[in-house]
């Protein structure tokens, strides 16, 4: 009799449509009360207005009582309803924990494929958060803007004339030797602007920061450092503010050290120098670029703005020009980006793309939880059936089933934090060199909190349609009363899954198919010629401080010497010198005026390759052939005759119908023409990826004056580089102490670190993939092994009926085919479709390359076809005198 | 009766005459007010409407227990019922309530002491 109201209160309670209503119950009672008295009253022998008046009189004034007692009970209902949500949610997670500890084989395999689902977006997450969601380090980083790159005189020109910024900053990368006294070491620095480092929000921590005083040459020998280099170099002296810190062996005076927590641009950086104007130098000003333009915009102002000022702006600098005509594209490609996005740059989508990869992973992973579910429901219908004739609702029903699947996802958290923790700790190690903000990357807060949120996500995903399916009003009468449930109940599940199996296998199908293009790329980009030939080459860095090397012979003796004690040690073929080392640093491109072509530098000149100055044995180091003409030789001296060598396209480019090798080009300044005396073939410079690039060669003795004195030894050795580069590193120190030396390692390593970013993707999304894979696998033998179990009778019957064990294994290999394939086509599908913003990653290879379609399909029928064996024969074992006996 | 009167005495006496009431088996308020009436035998005339704060006060101590049923003549109505709790309660205080009664009873009976 209290059931069906009680029930009819409690449903209201889940399902939020309403709560008990106070008022209308306090009415009811009162009502109840007042017409009982009057019924009594009537049988007593009064009037029926009598009646009611003395019942009325009776009760006393009823509006305060009624309100009394309508205000306590809508208190108490609140109450009430709290503490039953309560008391249920701590019911169901009991309950949960219980039927989890029952079936273990089943918690532990849905816990451990959730946590390696969860617990690679832990880490990749890490990444997410550390390079694209976390605000730099820096005072409102919003504001902050790069603006490209230039030279200083576009920079002095930008900063008057930009007003949509309040503060505009320029900056290079500098690694000098820098000589504290004891030791002389190449170091990280940066020479920057006076106003960058307050413009960033950043003080020092000891002394004074730049001062407008500071920029002026001359005064301009102060310097920064870093609390590292306060640390580690000065012992962390509290007097270490005006003593001496050697940057290229010229002495500067430190004026400030910044707090650890400023790391511009990345925590390599050990000091800071002001960057100092050379207005008479024109030149100087406005003929080297490469300098980085970082601005706050101005209160107020949009990125738009910005934007639109500085595409105004900035083209409008071409007639300022003083030495050249930059032509009609000059600064064209000018614009404004969030600093944030420019300095995590390339590597963006590379983080997005392995994101999404976890992802996918991830929702396989619930897949198959929802699977290994499903599954389990049927084995649980009974439970599930006499639960709800026990008078548990569909609603509560569900909520028990979804507790223990967020239950089960938390599990799974818990172990995937654990499991994503131990990965980030490879991830960073194996991250590829030159990955901004790297060392930002942890297991912090915000990533435990998203893992949390994935749990509880999770949870809902791979535990809604489960719980649905299993709470189905029809199929748990069936079951109750024991009947039908083999044929309908369990056909319908196996159907469900049968789709989330295809779904997931089109999911794995997707990262196979991204992570075999992958693959071949890689592979293609690895059997990509440079056009030097990097085994048994070996490179290192001589980083001479200027000061002690002012005199330009001093530094060619220096080179000589390195050079030809090089040359002797035994196991070395060659031995040379280049300025810019392919593969390991930009080498800028250059205009340049071709004699008889391009010849006024008032005009626009043409953009020339790579200028590189070389030593005469650079090209039999470095195993480039010779095409035509002589190569560099001893006799190419400062006072000799201007030369240059080309590559192959630059001599097209110019002269398509005749002999390069005596044609004449220049520089884009005033200088003497440069005769072109050989022609060699293009090579990769920037990495291998990049295009063929055109270069151009001078003799390192006849350089222009704007070239540092650091080089690179490249030296060919017979066999085994390893015993020569310890060999260099003597030879270095022996032949003066002052002189640093670093990064000595192989050609091939150096190449090889051009690719570290494709590797790394590869070898992510190729993780990544095979554990989809995987994930299929299982998904595939849960479900075949299901249905197996669910028709197990049918088989019999067909042993029975003379089957052989042949048409059985068909039979369920063929099912397992069947989905496969339908996941397979539309994985494909949609990998074709992803493929297309695979586009930046891949090299030689299309997006839909049908070779690698057509891998994965062979590899998915064989990885479904295994993973139905199984499942197959023991089909083949069913007794069919035992299934036909059966119910 | 004017309520003044008999207000401090009812706020005590109330609860144990309602506990009381639900002895025998769960009842409704009217039913409870009718057991009140013919028990006391309309010398302790209490105002029916207060019977149900009282029975709020009484449930919020967890004394007595109600539930929504349906009445004999097929209305919806709240049921009271007495808990363990209520039960020990209408112990204590009805042998606290009757050592005090047969106190005064005592005292009033006895000659006063002529000074």
């Amino acid at each position: 009799m209290s059931g069906d109201s009680g029930r009819a209160k409690r449903w209201r309670r889940y399902l939020r449509l309403g709560r008990p209503n106070a008022r209308a119950d306090v009415d009811d009672e009162l009502a109840f009360h007042l017409d009982m008295r009057t019924q009594r009253n009537v049988a007593l022998g009064m009037s029926p207005d009598d009646a009611r008046r003395e019942a009325e009189q009776r009760f006393g004034e009823l509006d305060p009582v009624r309100d009394v007692l309508v205000d306590h009970d809508a208190r108490r209902n609140v109450r009430t309803e709290r503490a039953e949500l309560l008391s249920d949610l701590v019911h169901d997670v009991r309950f949960g924990v219980r039927s989890l500890l029952r079936a273990p084989a089943f918690t532990i395999s849905a816990a451990l494929t959730l946590a390696l689902g969860i617990g690679a977006n832990a880490a990749i997450f890490s990444v997410v958060h550390a390079l694209l969601l976390q605000p730099l380090p820096y005072a409102r980083p919003y504001e902050l803007v790069s603006v490209g790159t230039g030279s200083a005189a576009e920079y002095l020109a930008l900063r008057e004339r930009l007003h949509a910024i309040r503060d505009l900053s320029a900056w290079v990368e500098q690694t000098h030797p820098v000589d504290d006294g004891q030791e002389a070491v190449r170091v990280e620095g940066a020479a920057v602007t006076v106003n960058l480092i307050s413009m960033l929000g950043a003080s020092p921590a000891m002394g004074r920061g730049f001062t407008a005083q500071d920029a002026i040459i001359g005064n301009n020998t102060v310097v920064i450092i870093s609390h590292g280099m306060w640390q580690r170099r000065f012992g962390a002296a509290r007097d270490v503010i005006g003593r001496r810190l050697l940057i290229e062996g010229m002495p500067y005076s430190i004026v400030g050290v910044m707090p650890p927590t400023f790391n511009f641009p990345n925590k390599q950086t050990e000091y800071w120098q002001p960057y100092a104007f050379e207005m008479r130098n024109v030149g100087l000003l406005w003929a080297v670029g490469g300098k980085k333009f970082i601005a706050r915009l101005a209160p107020g102002a949009t990125l738009d703005q910005a934007r639109r000022e500085v595409r105004t702006v900035w083209p409008s600098l071409r007639r300022q020009n003083p030495l050249w005509d930059p032509g009609p594209d000059y600064a064209r490609d000018a614009t404004v980006t969030p600093l944030q996005d420019d300095i995590v740059g390339s590597t963006r989508p590379l983080v997005w793309m392995l994101f999404g990869s976890v992802l996918l992973v991830l929702l396989i992973a619930c897949v198959n939880v929802a699977n290994l579910l499903l599954a389990r429901a049927t084995a649980r219908e009974r439970e599930l059936a006499v639960r709800a004739a026990l008078g548990g609702g569909r609603g509560r029903l569900m909520r028990q089933l979804v507790t223990e699947s967020i239950l089960l996802a938390v599990c799974g958290a818990v172990l995937g934090v654990a499991i994503g923790a131990a990965a980030l700790r490879g991830l960073v190690s194996a991250l590829p060199p030159g990955v901004p903000r790297a060392d930002e990357i942890a297991l912090s807060l915000p990533v435990i909190a998203y893992t949390a949120l994935l749990a509880i996500g999770t949870g809902l995903l791979f535990g809604i349609v489960p719980a649905w399916r299993a709470t189905a009003a029809g199929s748990s009468v069936r079951s109750v009363v024991g009947f039908g449930r083999r044929a309908t109940a369990g056909h319908s599940h196996a159907r469900t899954s049968a789709v989330l199996v295809a779904g997931e296998v089109a999911l794995a199908v997707l990262l196979a198919v991204s992570s075999a293009l992958l693959v071949r790329s890689f592979a293609a980009l690895r059997a990509t010629a440079p056009g030097f030939e990097p085994t048994n080459l070996i490179a290192a860095r001589i980083t001479p401080p200027i000061a002690k090397f002012v005199k330009p012979e001093k530094l060619s003796s220096l080179y000589t010497e390195l050079i030809d004690r090089t040359r002797a040690l035994p196991g070395v073929r060659s031995a040379a010198a280049v300025d810019k080392l392919p593969m390991a640093q930009s080498v800028w491109g250059m205009a340049l005026r071709i004699e008889h072509q391009h010849e006024d530098n008032k005009h626009t000149l043409p953009d020339v390759g790579h200028l590189q100055s070389v030593t005469p044995d650079y090209f039999t180091a470095m195993g480039i052939p010779l095409l035509r003409g002589r190569a560099f030789t001893d006799a190419d001296r400062a006072d000799a005759l201007p030369v240059a060598m080309v590559s192959r396209s630059v001599a097209r480019r110019f002269w398509p119908n005749d002999d390069a090798v005596g044609k004449r080009i220049g520089y884009a300044f005033d200088s003497p023409w440069m005769t072109i005396v050989g022609v060699v073939p293009d090579t990769k410079q920037d990495s291998l990826r990049d295009t063929l690039a055109t270069s151009i060669y001078v003799p390192w003795e006849q350089r222009t004056r704007m070239s540092g004195a650091e080089m690179w030894l490249v030296v060919r050795t017979t066999e085994d580089p390893a015993s020569v580069t310890t060999a260099i590193r003597r030879i270095v120190r022996e032949t003066n102490p002052s002189v640093p030396v670093s990064d000595v390692r192989t050609m091939s390593a150096v190449v090889g670190d051009s690719m570290s970013k494709t590797r790394f993707t590869t070898l992510l999304v190729g993780a990544f993939a095979t554990l989809a894979l995987l994930l299929g696998a299982v998904g595939i033998y849960g479900v075949m092994s299901y249905l197996v179990s669910q028709r197990a009778r049918e088989m019999g019957i067909r042993i029975a009926l003379g089957a052989k064990r042949a048409d059985v294994v068909r039979l369920v290999v063929g099912r397992a085919m069947w989905l496969a394939a339908t996941g397979g086509i539309v994985g494909i599908a949609a990998a074709i479709f992803v493929a297309r913003a695979l586009r930046q990653w891949l090299y030689g290879v299309s997006p839909s390359d049908p070779i690698t379609l057509t891998a994965v399909s062979v590899l998915l029928l064989g990885v479904a076809s295994l993973a139905s064996f199984a499942p197959a024969l023991r089909a083949t074992r069913v007794d069919p005198a035992l299934s036909l006996r059966e119910e | 009766m004017p309520r003044q009167d008999t207000g401090d005495l009812l706020q005590g006496t109330l609860g144990i005459l309602i506990l009381k009431s639900l002895v025998p088996g769960t009842a409704h308020g009217y039913a409870i007010a009718r057991w009140i009436e013919d028990a006391a035998a309309d010398v302790l005339r209490i105002e029916e409407g207060s019977l149900y704060p009282a029975l709020r006060r009484l449930e919020d101590r967890g004394l007595v227990a109600s539930e929504w049923g349906v009445s004999e003549n097929n209305r919806r109505a709240r049921y009271y019922s007495i808990t363990a709790a209520g039960r020990k309660h209408l112990r204590n205080e009805a042998a606290v309530w009757l050592r005090y009664s047969q106190a005064v009873t005592r005292v009033l009976r006895t000659e006063p002491a002529v000074t």
